[in-house]
């Protein structure tokens, strides 16, 4: 039979994740020879995950992603959190100049939709529906890793600018998707995928309307309806 | 009889902070098993942050991080009394949890040795020595500056290889591996960590 010396080096293994499989069908059968009664086995077991478990707090605690308790909270009790945004009203039209300019920064894309007015700028045409006069528009440029990206966007006018650039893309099954934090509610946006060069540019027929921050994450392709991951990138609109 | 007095230790001051966690996360689970969704607040608030740092720290991966956290904490919620009493803290169980999901994942998108290279080639800018850390932090104080001094109590070859099993994912074989040692050594070194952690820890709150 195994001795517990034995066990004991199989469980500390275990316990921090790292034991063989072979070693672990091992352990099981050792452990199986001494029967769920064996009130040794039972301690070191119990006293060598408890010194693991241990182990996580010898790491700094991350900040939360933000709404993650929401959607935890969410998932849970199977209540949703998601705060419908009120949809843009009529867009102005602008002078075509500065959205030429814009378009020299990024080139068009057509974006996945998902419910949201977004249009390839580039396509014949385009121009004149897209004329969007961003000279005196507000352009807030977003932190944070995997690229550059802005908006550009009148505060209490209909229409956003999205662009961006050097951003990599999603991983395999995966978009960018696009948040408007509202009295800490995250409201969804539009979900994108970059160009293989890393480009992006689009068009949201939305208000900000309350937004204080804009957040991106990276979703399932199927653009859920509330964050699943942290933001990559943040935007701070208070400033504005 | 009383024996004489001594002065109280930092450890007395971890002690005393844990039997009181301890306490109140038991009272938080006894509430979850009626549903009650404040306790399910209260405990990711108070573990949370700690669950996402150790996820991050096996996947990471943030938005997988976040993923394995909820569903650790979505198992928690659906079945507390999962929890013995008997086999340690609430905490530690609750680690546990994020910690099996965490390695698994990893493991599942068979990325492990991929990000196993990167760790090694990353990991003295990206994360310090936990043993070695700066201790500024606003929750589990106290619980920190003991399991961080356990932690770096150890012989360094010891806790290298637990360090790497524990927080980098990695197996006792892709240990050997990596450090060029027997597999046979890498066991010894866990077992002999492993007492000497539980022996530094014993007398904290279970």
């Amino acid at each position: 039979m195994m001795d517990h010396e034995v066990i004991e080096e199989l469980l500390a293994a275990r316990a921090l994740g790292g034991i063989e499989p072979a070693d672990e069908a091992e352990l099981e059968r050792g452990m199986t020879a001494h029967g769920p009664d064996c009130a040794e086995c039972g301690r070191l077991s119990a006293e060598l995950e408890e010194a693991a478990g241990r182990l996580a707090f010898t790491l700094d605690p991350s900040p939360l992603p933000l709404g993650m308790e929401e959607r935890l909270v969410s998932a849970a009790t199977g209540a949703s959190t998601v705060v419908p945004l009120a949809r843009a009203g009529e867009r102005p039209r602008r002078s075509a100049t500065a959205w030429r300019a814009v378009v020299g920064i990024a080139a068009a894309f057509v974006l996945f939709a998902g419910g949201w007015l977004l249009r390839d700028l580039t396509e014949p045409g385009g121009d004149d529906e897209a004329a969007f006069a961003l000279e005196d528009a507000e352009v807030v440029t977003f932190e944070g890793e995997g690229g550059s990206l802005a908006i550009a966007y009148r505060p209490g006018v209909a229409g956003v600018y999205i662009f961006g650039s050097g951003l990599a893309a999603p991983p395999e099954g995966r978009v960018y998707e696009v948040w408007m934090i509202q009295e800490d509610t995250p409201v969804p946006g539009p979900c994108l995928t970059p160009r293989p060069d890393g480009s992006l540019f689009t068009y949201v027929d939305a208000e900000l309307g309350t937004t204080d921050t804009m957040a991106v994450t990276v979703e399932p392709s199927t653009c859920p309806d509330a964050p699943t991951g942290e933001p990559i990138l943040t935007a701070d609109l208070t400033a504005v | 009889m009383h024996g004489p007095a001594r002065e109280a230790t930092p450890r007395d001051a971890a002690v005393v902070t844990t039997d009181r966690l301890q306490v109140e996360d038991r009272e938080l689970l006894r509430r979850l098993s009626g549903g009650d969704e404040e306790a399910f607040r209260g405990l990711f608030r108070r573990y949370g942050p700690s669950a996402v740092a150790l996820a991050r720290r096996i996947s990471r991966q943030p938005f997988l991080a976040e993923e394995i956290v909820q569903e650790a904490f979505l198992a928690v919620w659906r079945n507390p009394a999962a929890y013995d009493e008997g086999r340690g803290s609430v905490r530690s169980w609750l680690m546990g949890m994020v910690h099996h999901r965490a390695v698994d994942a990893v493991r599942r998108e068979e990325a492990q040795r991929r990000r196993a290279e990167d760790v090694a080639g990353s990991s003295a800018e990206e994360v310090e020595d936990p043993a070695e850390q700066v201790i500024e932090e606003v929750d589990l104080p106290q619980e920190r500056r003991a399991v961080r001094a356990a932690l770096g109590e150890l012989p360094e070859e010891q806790r290298r290889v637990i360090e790497l099993m524990y927080f980098d994912g990695l197996s006792q074989s892709k240990i050997a591996e990596r450090l060029s040692l027997p597999l046979g050594t890498v066991k010894s070194r866990t077992l002999l960590g492993m007492r000497r952690l539980r022996g530094a820890l014993e007398g904290l709150d279970r």
